[in-house]
């Protein structure tokens, strides 16, 4: 329909003041009488057949009727203002008592939008808990958790400033001492250094504040420059050759760094130059992390051989429109990066996502995704919800991937029931221990016989582990003492099947495999 | 006096044609009923015929003479545009568009052109029946030579007119007559609602759409002219209902077929799913599943599906007939029923 009459415009009777068109046709409609035309309805509007398009008020009081009408009208949603947000982000929005109309954005909201709102108040409910965005120059710990060492307090571990000129000064000098020797000298001088730490031949470390926790180990030839601050983890292990220079470095515990690491670049001395990296890293050899911005990695990470983690590009003249990026990297927990895979600066990888070898990543990866290809994009999940069944399966062919290990390794290993499922006898150091599976662990359990020790695997345990008995709960990850080689040699079995347990960290000394 | 709102694709085509005369003066119409002040059909050429009587031709109904007259002028030089009231009298006149019209320029080794704008309205939801409801369009893609341009309702419709007059070369743009009602959606800030939406470049542009910031999605939902609202309708369900996002590429150019957008949708996306209101046998999509998979396999994950009508005889009555030309519902399934068999 379209008017030909403007709305409050005066009519005269017999005047067109509108024209329908239906099919083939259009018909102008006529004044029914002087007065002031009214419209109820949009031009181009399709309206129902028998409904009340104008009016033509001849009082005052039936322009303010008029009015009112079109209030009620206007109180109504029009169907283009409403259903904007997807079924599933209404489902969740209303589980999570979050009004929608909180949500500004162009385009669709979806479930992912109200699930970053409540992860957003989570975070903000944690706040306490959280070294705050000061230390990490504004950049967002959504799922990432952080090492303990950034709550310490910023006085820890600093060196006495002379010690810490003669190390810049004459660090050959420093370096020619013997390994335990440098230690203590890091001690006496104000390093706040645990047990068992080990430095390698060579190793150099120059930096105000030094906080190692105990059994570090920095191998051969390693470097460490930081500027400002150096703290790694109990348990964490440089391998030989590393090269570290940043001007903060905070490193988790249980981290492992592979040989011929190279942390820095020309940037590391930037002062917004960090690395964080949380507990249980892995970081494989050769992989080359560029922090002169912030790059911050999550608990259980995995960067593996030969990746290349960039926070800045090669730029040309800016003023000539070439791109110059300066921009934080952060990798959630969890996440795995895959051999040879670079990301680039500004990047996020989400929790629990995979990248595939030799991705290059251009854009943020959200969590849980399996992610690949130059450019790396999305091609699906990379989080399976198992069923039972498949647990079951799972954890059963565990089981006789353990008994089949300790035979190539030249153990006396037997199955003890008809299901080699079910558990194995290893005779060890004379004595016989025993590796037991159960889906399900409570008071009925009864230990074999043993001269050994007994361990036993469950999905889940119902109240105190059994006496005697080492126990790891493989959902939970819990990991119940005593210790021995047996039950250490399967917790690293387990380990290097992605199944690490607490308390941590922890390292393998050596056992069965 | 009329009110400022959003205009109407009808008046935008209208309103297209005004300017076309008053800018050029070799641009002639001829149709039938075309004069006021019944001015067509579906009105396009509305008010055209008060200002220049001498351009504005009626004829009597015969769309062999009237293809043959029009033809007759485009080799003399002039612009003639013909309106055909409906598409489906097109076969009235595929003797002249066949044998004459689209092979002139070949047969006179390049020295005639034939600078011929044909605008058909297709399309059913009317209940016009079996002979004034077909799409048509279908037809003309066999027929090298001429080229097919499809209008929607989110195009600069007036554009899409003035490079067809400007073509040198005889050009069909095919109009929808649901389309003709509805208001021109241009984007605004690169959107259309809730949709992003990207414009090529093209003479004839194609449009592409996507609910996700062209992230990467589902399938690529190819259609053009009168089913774009249905593609769009059936691209927001699957949003809301599922989560499930697709691209929507509204093709502008048919014949020869503009498949570039396309192929740049479907490496984001790994699977197409045509639309097309025409008979599903031998239609546009069947060509386009033939072009895609010999030139993007390697992008393609899954097989073409293709939503059309019925290979039938269009009803007139309105249950019957929406029963045979696709729907929302229809694309909805067809997406939903997507496998990745090649991952």
């Amino acid at each position: 329909m379209e008017w030909l009459a403007g709305d409050r415009e005066p009519v005269r009777k017999g005047q067109p003041v509108c024209l329908i068109e239906t099919s083939k046709s259009a018909i102008e409609i006529e004044s029914p009488g002087d007065g002031t035309l009214c419209h109820l309805a949009r031009a181009g509007e399709d309206v129902d057949l028998g409904s009340r398009i104008a009016v033509v008020a001849t009082t005052d009081a039936e322009l303010t009727e008029v009015d009112g009408l079109r209030e009620s009208a206007a109180a109504k949603p029009t169907p283009g203002e409403q259903g904007k947000a997807t079924r599933k982000a209404i489902e969740l929005a209303e589980e999570h008592g979050i009004d929608l109309a909180t949500i500004t954005k162009a385009g669709f909201i979806t479930a992912e939008d109200v699930e970053a709102l409540v992860a957003g108040q989570q975070a903000g409910t944690d706040a306490g808990r959280l070294p705050g965005p000061a230390v990490l120059g504004g950049v967002s710990v959504e799922r990432v958790s952080l090492p303990e060492s950034l709550t310490l307090d910023e006085t820890a571990g600093a060196l006495d400033p002379k010690f810490l000129t003669s190390l810049r000064t004459d660090p050959d000098a420093f370096r020619a001492l013997p390994a335990s020797e440098r230690c203590d000298l890091y001690r006496r001088h104000g390093a706040q250094i645990g047990e068992d730490v080990q430095l390698g031949e060579r190793t150099l470390i120059v930096s105000p504040r030094i906080v190692l926790g105990d059994g570090v180990e920095i191998g051969d030839d390693g470097t460490v420059q930081c500027d400002e601050v150096f703290c790694a983890g109990a348990l964490t292990n440089f391998r030989a050759r590393l090269r570290l220079r940043c001007r903060r470095a905070f490193i988790g515990a249980g981290g492992y760094f592979g040989e011929d690491v190279h942390i820095g670049g020309g940037g590391a001395g930037d002062p917004q130059a960090l690395l964080v990296i949380g507990d249980l890293a892995f970081v494989g050899a050769e992989a080359f992390i560029n922090p002169c911005r912030p790059i911050v990695v999550g608990r259980e990470v995995f960067v593996t051989m030969r990746s290349v983690l960039v926070t800045h590009n090669v730029g040309h003249s800016l003023l000539e429109g070439f791109e110059n990026r300066f921009a934080p990297i952060v990798l959630e927990d969890r996440c795995q990066v895959g051999i040879g895979v670079v990301v680039y600066a500004g990047c996020r990888i989400g929790a629990d996502s995979i990248v595939g070898s030799n991705s290059y990543v251009v854009s943020d990866i959200p969590p849980g995704k399996l992610a690949i290809g130059v450019p790396a994009r999305v091609a699906g999940s990379s989080v399976r919800t198992l069923s039972p069944a498949r647990r079951l399966e799972l954890a059963e062919g565990m089981m006789a991937e353990l008994h089949e290990l300790l035979v190539l390794r030249g153990h006396d290993v037997d199955a003890i029931a008809d299901r080699p499922s079910e558990g194995i006898a290893v005779t060890f150091d004379g004595r016989t221990s025993h590796v037991l599976f159960r889906e399900r662990l409570d008071g009925a359990f009864a230990p074999p016989e043993s001269d050994g020790e007994t361990i036993v695997l469950t999905f889940e345990l119902e109240g105190d582990p059994p006496d005697g008995c080492g126990v790891l709960e493989l959902v939970s990850r819990r990991f119940h003492g005593p210790g021995g080689v047996v039950l250490d040699s399967v917790r690293e079995f387990c380990r290097k099947r992605g199944i690490r347990f607490e308390p941590g960290p922890w390292r393998y000394r050596g056992g069965l495999i | 006096m009329t009110v400022a709102t959003e205009q109407r694709c009808a008046s935008a085509l209208n309103e297209g044609l005004i300017d076309l005369f008053e800018q050029r003066d070799d641009v002639y119409l001829l149709g039938e009923d075309i004069l006021d002040p019944y001015g067509g059909a579906f009105k396009i050429t509305k008010g055209l015929s008060t200002r220049w009587p001498e351009r504005v031709l009626t004829t009597p109904v015969s769309e062999p003479a009237l293809f043959g007259v029009a033809a007759g002028m485009a080799l003399r030089g002039y612009r003639p545009i013909l309106e055909i009231m409906f598409g489906d009298f097109i076969a009235l006149g595929f003797d002249q568009i066949v044998n004459g019209i689209a092979k002139f320029h070949d047969m006179f080794d390049g020295n005639v052109r034939v600078p011929l704008v044909v605008r058909a309205p297709m399309g059913g939801g009317r209940g016009y029946g079996p002979t004034h409801s077909q799409s048509l369009e279908k037809l003309l893609l066999g027929v090298p030579g001429i080229t097919v341009v499809a209008a929607n309702e989110c195009q600069d419709l007036a554009a899409l007119l003035r490079e067809a007059v400007a073509d040198d070369d005889p050009v069909f743009l095919i109009e929808n007559k649901l389309m003709y009602g509805r208001p021109n959606r241009r984007p605004v800030e690169g959107r259309i609602g809730e949709l992003e939406c990207r414009e090529t470049d093209s003479r004839y542009p194609a449009l592409l759409f996507s609910g996700n910031g062209f992230a990467d999605a589902t399938a690529t939902i190819v259609t053009y002219g009168g089913m774009l609202p249905v593609a769009l309708d059936a691209a927001v369900a699957l949003i809301l209902e599922d989560e499930i996002f697709t691209e929507v590429v509204a093709l502008g150019q048919l014949l020869p077929l503009d498949l570039e957008p396309v192929l740049e949708s479907l490496a984001r996306t790994g699977a197409v799913v045509t639309l097309e209101e025409g008979t599903l046998t031998a239609g546009v999509g069947a060509e386009i599943a033939a072009r895609v998979q010999g030139e993007a396999w390697d992008d393609l994950k899954a097989p073409v599906r293709r939503v059309a009508a019925a290979d039938s005889a269009i009803p007139a009555a309105g249950a019957l007939e929406a029963s045979m030309l696709p729907g929302v519902q229809d694309v909805v399934d067809a997406v939903r029923s997507i496998r990745r068999p090649r991952g």
